[in-house]
């Protein structure tokens, strides 16, 4: 069964802890371009949002990279793979994300792309809130449809 | 309802539950949701602090035996008051009750 | 260079130049960072008796180790500075996001020195530092001046800056950063202002490295599991916030009400966490690499004091309502805000508002000085517009700007002031709980609980529990948290993760992190250490055990009503034992044998 990166910003806090586990996965230190998910927070709303590698299925990103260094993975659903080793650092991949979800990283020399830690995203288990997670098709939807189907139950019980 | 003390089965669910005379008791934070109650009155009291638990406990079932027990014991996360005097310091699940006596739930809590 | 960076950035502002040096590695180690090492260097390079609103005066801004990395909770930093309040080393903590950004800038400490001929910012990306032009942002409040600050440098950018209160020297000045957090205390805005200081903006895009990675990371998954499985770190604050102890403390009966006349207010429930969740709650908020998630974002909808920003914290639901008497949580929050925008410390502010109810309701004040405001008990109005005029330090606004104790004092009713060493005392009656009144009295900020929480024994029964009635074995808990805790704000690390570890597991953390072997004892002893420090600098500065005591309201004044009715603090109980178990004489002087086992 595929797995989905899920973000729910509702429950997002701000904290971060996304990308300082992100960060230490890949250095096994912490810096801010070393992350492949980034928080975003509006101060005066309290609101945030953890934005990283939507792992499109016709990635504009595959499309553009002449190389083949960006590609969709042919073991893993819902992956677009990067393999460093034939990347030329070109950063057409960074032109081409609409979402701005693949970022170049100077320090390193590679590209900053989620890559769900092959299956196992540090992201996830470190988020305290619940804020990302790494759910199979058609259940990573299913907690925010089963909160708004559950008004319905509220409602429906009171009214006899 | 039945089997339980001094209770008058009635319509379900009033803000504040009236089950006959002078205990006082209060839920605060997490007991709250727990209860779906802010404040209760309850006749005749048991006559300690373990049996009034329990017989909250059976009221509102296992989500508040397991927020005010562990194992035998009182939770050590159950913070609770009797006029004010943490139960901890007045003999924990022996401590005694009188009619009259104000009792306040609360989960352990923090703040600072 | 593991977990600090090994750089120091200093700022002289007379002259306009920045300096990197080396962090002096040697007092590092032995007071970790933060509170603690940025204490160590101003009591080395500040001369005790200088004007704390003068050039000569350092404004030290300080994270810790932890900070910047995914020690749970532990992204904090510190403003460490002498105070213009009361003269003491103010070591003032706060959280969101700035330290980290110092951290990743690449500094262990910014060392802030003289004072600008002209108001100006600070900039700072990674090794580029620049002082410019503040003419444009005097006068903006906390939150416009943040937003004005990132459109002249980074969109990004994290901002520590002073609204009006600290530009007017305010005593209860503060700084904010990220618009809603505080380095609130002790009057720490008020010297910002002083050297012509309006905002500090920080990008940073460095790296904070990890001496033992596989170690650090156990550590802290070990960390993160106790402090998710604790009920109080793993789900009550995340739920309710701080102000959840409104109820706890008024069943107690230790809620200070009306100026600590009092500590039963029985309409407190309107003011606390659950009220505030039910009514005013949006989400909860969270400060850099926190798991435990206790600010509230809120928004109040009558239109009267209608916003959103964040909080009311626990102190400050307490000081706009109980201690005034007040209900009105939406007054309450309005109050909050208005505070965040400004300024200000809530705690001073609210704290001095009800003392200047009690003066005017005794008729110390009149309606000649308040600006014709009737400044009654419960008047949630009259509140909010004294906030307005303290933040604007409009007419009678300047009076209480300076905090209780000069106010009170300026009416010749000095004991109606509820502060100890002038700084207000904070939400816990220790007529109701003693060991509070222990730590107030001893504290090295005057009144302060964090320093000391011992609350979390003495009420809220957290790993152990004791009766707050009772002064036996007060003193020696009330050494053992304010010497932990002395070490705990030097590494970064925020108190409420102590609501699942303890010394132990930030030892663990600390030394897997720097390479540096740290035991527990040796972290508590460096807080033993960090303690007698910052007594030396009180000492020096003319601070005696006379010093050490509350106001004469809770020695001699009994509680009124509820729970505690009858009960007055037994200060003169634990204070000799305290005096003692510390290694000081009879006259709370550290011991030559006390300060040589600390290389002090």
């Amino acid at each position: 069964m595929a797995k989905i990166l899920m973000i729910h910003p509702d429950k997002c806090t701000g904290c971060r802890n996304c990308e300082l586990a992100c960060s230490f996965q890949h250095e096994a230190a912490f810096r801010p371009g070393a992350t492949n998910v980034h928080v975003f927070t509006w101060e005066r709303e309290g609101f945030s949002v953890p934005m990283m590698c939507q792992q499109c299925d016709d990635a504009a990103c595959v499309r553009v990279c002449p190389t083949g260094a960006m590609r969709h993975s042919s073991d893993t659903p819902n992956l677009v793979e990067y393999d460093e080793a034939t990347c030329i650092g070109c950063k057409m991949c960074v032109v081409a994300c609409p979402f701005g979800n693949a970022s170049y990283d100077s320090k390193a020399k590679r590209i900053a792309k989620c890559d769900t830690c092959a299956g196992a995203p540090e992201c996830v288990l470190f988020c305290p809130n619940g804020a990302l997670e790494f759910a199979e098709d058609g259940e990573q939807i299913r907690a925010r449809k089963k909160a708004y189907a559950s008004k319905f139950k509220d409602v429906f019980q009171e009214v006899r | 309802m039945a089997g339980l003390p001094g209770v008058t089965p009635g319509s379900p669910g009033p803000a504040v539950c009236e089950w006959s005379a002078p205990l006082n008791i209060k839920y605060f934070a997490t007991f709250r949701d727990l209860t779906g109650e802010t404040a209760c009155v309850l006749e005749n009291p048991p006559a300690t602090v373990g049996e009034l638990l329990e017989v909250l406990s059976a009221r509102y079932g296992t989500p508040f035996r397991r927020a005010a027990f562990e194992g035998e014991d009182l939770s050590p996360f159950l913070v609770l008051l009797v006029n004010g005097r943490n139960v901890r310091h007045t003999g924990g699940r022996t401590t005694p009750l009188r009619e009259q006596d104000e009792v306040c739930v609360f989960p352990m809590v923090a703040g600072g | 260079m593991y977990g600090w960076t090994g750089t120091t950035l200093r700022i002289d502002l007379t002259k306009g130049i920045a300096t990197r040096e080396a962090t002096n590695m040697t007092l590092a180690h032995e007071y970790i960072g933060a509170r603690g090492l940025g204490g160590r260097i101003l009591t080395d390079e500040v001369d005790h008796n200088v004007d704390a609103l003068s050039p000569a005066n350092k404004l030290i801004f300080a994270p810790g180790p932890f900070t910047g990395t995914f020690a749970p909770s532990a992204g904090r930093f510190n403003v460490i500075t002498k105070s213009p309040l009361n003269g003491t080393i103010a070591a003032s903590n706060s959280g969101g996001t700035f330290g980290a950004e110092l951290k990743y800038a690449g500094y262990d400490m910014v060392i802030i020195e003289g004072k600008s001929p002209k108001p100006v910012y600070l900039w700072i990306k990674n090794d580029q530092v620049e002082l410019r032009d503040a003419s444009g942002l005097w006068g903006l409040n906390a939150h416009d001046a943040t937003d004005a600050v990132r459109e002249l440098t980074d969109e990004d950018a994290k901002v520590a800056c002073i609204g009006p209160a600290g530009e007017h020297l305010a005593l209860m000045g503060c700084i904010m950063n990220e618009m809603h957090r505080a380095a609130g205390r002790t009057g720490v805005g008020a010297v910002m202002g002083s050297k012509n200081l309006k905002a500090f903006a920080v990008v940073g895009t460095g790296s904070v490295t990890v001496a033992d990675p596989v170690a650090f990371k156990a550590a802290v998954m070990k960390a993160r599991g106790k402090i998710q499985a604790h009920p109080v770190g793993g789900a009550g604050l995340k739920a309710y916030g701080t102000n959840v102890l409104v109820n706890i403390l008024n069943e107690t009966g230790a809620l200070p009400t009306r100026n600590f006349q009092d500590g039963y207010f029985p309409t407190a429930d309107k003011t606390g966490g659950e009220s505030l969740a039910a009514k005013q709650l949006v989400r909860p908020k969270g400060c850099f690499s926190c798991i435990i998630s206790c600010g509230r974002v809120t928004k109040v909808d009558n239109p009267e004091y209608a916003g959103i920003g964040e909080g009311p914290e626990y102190e400050t639901a307490w000081g706009f309502g109980a201690d005034c008497g007040i209900d009105d949580l939406d007054a309450i929050t309005k109050a909050n805000f208005l505070c965040n925008e400004y300024g200000m410390d809530t705690i001073a502010c609210a704290s001095t508002i009800a003392c200047a109810m009690e003066l005017f309701e005794r008729g110390y004040l009149t309606l000649a000085d308040t600006d014709g405001i009737d400044l009654r008990w419960g008047d949630a109005h009259a509140m909010v517009e004294m906030v307005r005029k303290c933040g604007e330090g409009e007419g009678f606004g300047k009076r209480l700007a300076e905090g209780s104790y000069r106010l009170a004092d300026s009416v010749g009713h000095p004991e109606l002031s509820m502060t100890v060493k002038k700084q207000e005392m904070p939400a816990y009656d220790p007529r109701g709980v003693q060991g509070i009144g222990l730590n107030y009295a001893t504290n090295n900020r005057g009144g302060c609980h964090v320093r000391g929480y011992t609350i979390a024994v003495e009420v809220l029964g957290n790993g152990m529990s004791m009766d707050p009635h009772v002064t036996e074995g007060k003193a020696g808990l009330g050494i053992a948290f304010q010497n932990l805790t002395a070490a705990l704000d030097s590494s970064g690390a925020c108190l409420f993760s102590t609501f699942g570890i303890g010394g132990d597991e930030l030892a663990e953390m600390l030394t897997a992190l720097t390479g540096v072997s740290y035991t527990v004892e040796e972290f508590v002893k460096i807080g033993e250490r960090i303690w007698n420090n910052e007594r030396m600098w009180n000492l020096d500065n003319g601070y005696t055990s006379a010093d050490d005591t509350l106001p004469q309201r809770l020695l001699d004044e009994p509680i009124l009503t509820g729970p505690s009715k009858g009960e007055v603090n037994h200060l003169g109980e634990m204070l000799p034992e305290y005096y003692s178990l510390r290694g000081w004489d009879e006259d709370g002087v550290p011991t030559e044998a006390t300060l040589e086992s600390l290389s002090l």
